[in-house]
């Protein structure tokens, strides 16, 4: 039997990106669940998609299908398609089981990259009353529904959330032939990026309401109406301000979970802030020769950044495998930071950071400290926590070190 | 016969003197308008006198208030009419259902109606599932006696359902120091029905259940256990389908003629019926059929009930079930053990539920308050509980009468009426006993006129579709050998493969919209909430049926998924 370099669990972009960087060092297997590769870019026939990488914009399809070509081209690569990861055994190497229509089969690797994505929190995880007709849907089923069977799935729609992919819906069904009758986001902010606010909304007249939330659905059968109602910046209801707007189609974009019921199932350390895996600058997780990439590690606005983790973990296993000798990195003023431990063993002359800010903040500051003293600072103008930032950092930390990463609003 | 003047004077001390007392079919009738609906419930319960009268009646109205007629399918046709089943079973619940499989025992024809696009759609799937071991049941009362039957037909059942049962015991958490001075008391009580008990001390409990909230040390009934209580009712209905029953989905009851205490027939939106025996199982609208029928002795005051279902990571809290000690509260308003905490026979953990009377038979809609007052509740047994493991949550409404007393019983006003009514919490427990009794009436007045024999070739097997996810490797593996479909996941969170839904879809009551199938082998009902197999099988339900994605329906006729194919939309609008 075949052992793998790498198993690469997932087949969207950066399962994608982290085959390919891997194949270079060996033998490489896909396992992809559904009947294509590209994940959740099959349903992204909006551009946008590529800007950073390829210096053009590609609509997500197109993006996919650049390293699907090449992927598939690639004799070190092996894909299973229709095939469902059941469970994974540690001994020396991995042993993972899977199924399809051939049977189960158990493959061995010896490093396993972890690329699952992330699935979107729902209605009732928004603690969305009422009662549960037919109509009420994530974005990401609307889009399913519209872009790859062709259907709507309404035809007056109110969307919650101001999430990029509800945005993106929004001006999909306006374009087809629905109305959208607005967003409706409980923050203060948008949750989007700035871009596709101007360009899903603004551009279409479709009306944004900020602090307002759907409290409760109506209709037996199918949707029939929502309750709006204000909330405070504590997302608490407003008393009063209830409002009813007939409708027949909820689509909710209220945020991302990362995938990591396999990771868990290889008691792989999670960060509650990301919801993801625990990394080092190599995207290896706490459990040796597991590896988490993409959206699965945490959620990235932008596919370009997708590509790029997997493919820094891709690479890390062209070389040859060290003990790691472990550093943690403190983060304050973040609303997550990663990697969140660098390997002192592998270290390069500069780290790439991802983070986002905790809060919106004009002016920031971002101050690196090692045991105490400032080793790094750089200023930033307007951070939004819907904006990832990405930041490569020289650092040459020694065992030992207490390791510190600072944003602060910079003093006036 | 109620004493008419006795309940008088008693509705009239408590402020009720406008409200007009007589008697009806054996039971007091109360006649008026009120203002509260909570005023009409005390009514009521005042107007209880299980002794001599046969119920309560209670057509007080509530002022300015309508209730929502019951709803109806639109649609209209003739399949049914002029059929002559020898028994008619209104309501596909699982009293209802568990009653055809009795019935089809026997060389008779038997129709089962449901108003709903499919069985299981009330309560019946609305509840936590638990078969109850019966100690919170008063020991002589009509429910006791069902449930203590009900739960050992259950061991039976489930061998011959292929339906999954575990009895894995219940806690009954004491919740103040001196309920241990009740002890023994429960224990005689206990003794009374052969109900298993054992004193569990606070060091086992701790082990056992993490973050505890009480001190006192539990009771434990092992003879408590779990089920999915729509498969079961699923199973049993296809089931009897298999020796014979027929099942008419989407065939409301909207009529019954009767004349000198015979049902005639019976009206339904899909033509008149002709059965020598009707079964009234109709739940929360079992009075409503009792007074079509001639003979309305009780009233339905719909309780609601909220429930939440956690995330499987969630399981840890506990393998079997919790709950509190309660005492019976003095003014018989206390008509729940204020739920609990179960781990479902899928491996989830399910809190609640609550108890809210409700005029609204059909309401089942949640709001923030009620999944608060759910949590906070059960948060009350273990710390352990948080909000962010909820993944979904949902509402029934039980049929309780006021007596709080199951109504099994031949019609001694109409000769060819049998009820099976009121059937509220241990329903589920209690419904396979329940349906041997109903099925035994219905036989003794069918053998007025014609000799009833057992079916020579009745088969009690029913094979459930296989559950990929359970079985052991090789199994598994040779399954997929047989029917590769089974290798093929279509639900993520819940390892269900296209096989399993393709089985739902073709099964003996064929599941056809997103909910049946979801019913019968979970597909959706994982933590993304069918957010990534809601598509796929909603193609599948459309390429299987032949019917065309825009008619493809979360839950029946007006519940379609898709409003129109996206290029049509663009043309109209040219």
């Amino acid at each position: 039997m075949t052992i793998y370099k790498a198993a690469v669990i997932g087949g969207g972009p950066a399962g994608l990106a982290a085959a390919l960087a891997a194949s270079k060092g060996g033998k490489v297997l896909l396992i992809e669940r559904e009947a294509r590769l590209g994940g959740i870019l099959k349903q992204c026939v909006h551009d946008g998609f590529g800007v950073i990488r390829f210096g053009e914009k590609l609509s997500g399809c197109e993006y996919a299908q650049r390293f699907i070509d090449e992927v598939r081209s690639n004799k070190e690569i092996d894909i299973r398609l229709l095939t469902y990861v059941i469970g994974i055994k540690k001994n020396k190497t991995f042993h993972i089981t899977a199924t399809s229509s051939s049977g189960i089969e158990t493959y061995e690797a010896e490093n396993l990259i972890l690329a699952n994505g992330c699935r979107e929190r729902t209605a009732r995880q928004v603690n969305i009353h009422g009662t549960r007709p037919a109509g009420v849907m994530t974005a990401g089923v609307a889009q399913n529904f519209v872009n790859l069977l062709g259907v709507l799935p309404g035809k007056r729609c109110v969307i919650l959330g101001s999430g990029d992919i509800g945005l993106i819906m929004a001006r999909r069904l306006t374009l087809e032939g629905a109305e959208v009758l607005g967003v409706y986001e409980a923050k203060n902010t948008p949750s989007g990026l700035t871009r596709n606010i101007s360009q899903c909304l603004n551009d279409f007249n479709i009306p944004l309401h900020l602090s307002a939330t759907v409290k409760r659905v109506f209709g037996n059968k199918r949707v029939e109406a929502v309750e709006i109602c204000k909330v405070t910046e504590k997302m608490e209801y407003i008393r009063g301000t209830e409002e009813i707007l007939p409708c027949d189609t909820l689509i909710v974009s209220v945020g991302l979970i990362p995938e990591n019921e396999l990771a868990e199932s290889l008691s792989v350390e999670i960060d509650p802030r990301t919801r993801g895996p625990v990394v080092d600058q190599n995207m290896q997780t706490m459990q040796d020769g597991v590896y988490s990439v993409g959206n699965a590690l945490h959620v990235h606005d932008l596919v370009d950044y997708v590509s790029e983790t997997a493919e820094t973990a891709g690479k890390a296993l062209l070389q040859p495998a060290a003990p790691r000798e472990l550093v943690k990195v403190d983060a304050k003023g973040f609303l997550y930071l990663v990697p969140q431990r660098l390997d002192l063993a592998s270290i390069k002359d500069s780290t790439v950071f991802y983070f986002r800010t905790a809060v919106p903040r004009k002016a920031a500051t971002l101050t690196v400290r090692a045991n105490g003293q400032t080793i790094y600072a750089r200023n930033y103008t307007n951070l939004k926590p819907p904006e990832m930032e990405k930041i490569s950092i020289p650092l040459k930390p020694r065992t030992g070190e207490k390791l510190e990463f600072i944003l602060s609003d910079k003093e006036v | 016969m109620p004493d008419i003047r006795k309940i008088k004077r008693k509705l009239k001390k408590a402020g009720f003197g406008s409200i007009e007392v007589s008697e009806k079919l054996g039971g007091v009738w109360l006649r008026g308008e009120l203002d509260e609906y909570e005023q009409i419930l005390e009514c009521g319960r005042l107007a209880v006198d299980k002794k001599t009268s046969r119920g309560v009646i209670n057509d007080i109205r509530l002022k300015g208030y309508i209730p929502a007629p019951m709803r109806i399918p639109s649609l209209r046709d003739n399949l049914y009419e002029g059929r002559t089943p020898d028994v008619l079973v209104v309501g596909g619940g699982i009293v209802g259902c568990a009653i055809a499989r009795e019935l089809s025992r026997y060389d008779i024809n038997v129709m089962l109606a449901e108003k709903e696009y499919d069985i299981a759609t009330g309560q019946s799937a609305r509840n936590d599932g638990m078969i109850h071991a019966g100690i919170d049941l008063k020991p002589d009362s009509i429910k006791v006696k069902y449930n203590m039957r009900g739960n050992k037909l259950y061991d039976t059942l489930s061998k011959e359902l292929d339906v999954p049962v575990r009895k894995v015991g219940q806690y009954v958490l004491l919740t103040k120091k001196w309920h241990k001075l009740l002890y023994p008391v429960v224990v005689l009580r206990a003794r009374k029905n052969n109900i298993p008990i054992r004193y569990v001390c606070q060091k086992e409990l701790d082990r056992k259940i993490p973050k505890i909230g009480y001190r006192h040390g539990a009771m434990f009934f092992a003879g408590a256990g779990i089920v999915s209580p729509y498969l079961m009712c699923i199973a049993l209905a296809e089931n009897a389908v298999q020796n014979g029953a027929e099942i008419c989905l989407n065939t409301a009851v909207t009529g019954i003629e009767h004349k000198d205490g015979r049902i005639l027939s019976v009206a339904t939106n899909r033509g008149t019926i002709y059965p020598k025996v009707v079964v009234n199982a109709a739940g929360v609208f079992s009075d409503v059929i009792a007074e079509q029928a001639g003979d309305r002795h009780f009233t339905i005051h719909p309780r609601k009930g909220v429930e939440a279902i956690l995330d499987k990571k969630a399981s840890r809290i506990t393998d079997s079930v919790i709950g509190r000690f309660a005492m019976k509260s003095s003014t018989g308003k206390q008509h729940t053990k204020g739920g609990g905490i179960v781990r479902t026979i899928d491996g989830n953990i399910l809190i609640g539920p609550s108890a809210v009377e409700t005029p609204e038979r059909e309401d089942e809609s949640t709001t923030c308050e009620s999944l608060d007052e759910v949590l906070v509740k059960q948060q009350g047994l273990t710390g352990e509980l948080t909000r962010s493991d909820i993944i979904t949550y949902f509402a029934g409404t039980r049929a309780a009468t006021y007596e709080e007393e199951f109504i099994v019983e031949k019609s001694p006003v109409i000769q060819n009426l049998v009820q099976a009514a009121g059937i509220q919490s241990p329903g589920i427990t209690a419904a396979p006993a329940i349906a041997e009794d109903i099925a035994k009436f219905c036989t003794e007045i069918l053998s007025e006129t014609k000799k009833i024999e057992k079916k020579k070739d009745f088969n009690p097997i029913r094979k459930g579709i296989p559950c990929v996810r359970e079985l052991p490797i090789e199994e598994r593996a040779a399954l997929i050998k047989k029917n590769p479909d089974y290798g093929v996941i279509v639900c993520r969170c819940e390892e269900i493969s296209k096989g399993e839904i393709l089985d739902a879809i073709r099964s003996p009551i064929p599941a056809t919209t997103l909910d049946a199938i979801k019913r019968r082998v979970r597909a959706g009902m994982g933590r993304c909430q069918g957010g990534f197999c809601s598509p796929v099988i909603t193609r599948m339900i459309a390429e299987e049926t032949g019917v065309g994605l825009l008619h493809v329906t979360k839950k029946g006729e007006g519940s379609e998924l898709l409003t129109s194919y996206t290029k049509e939309v663009a043309n109209d609008n040219l």
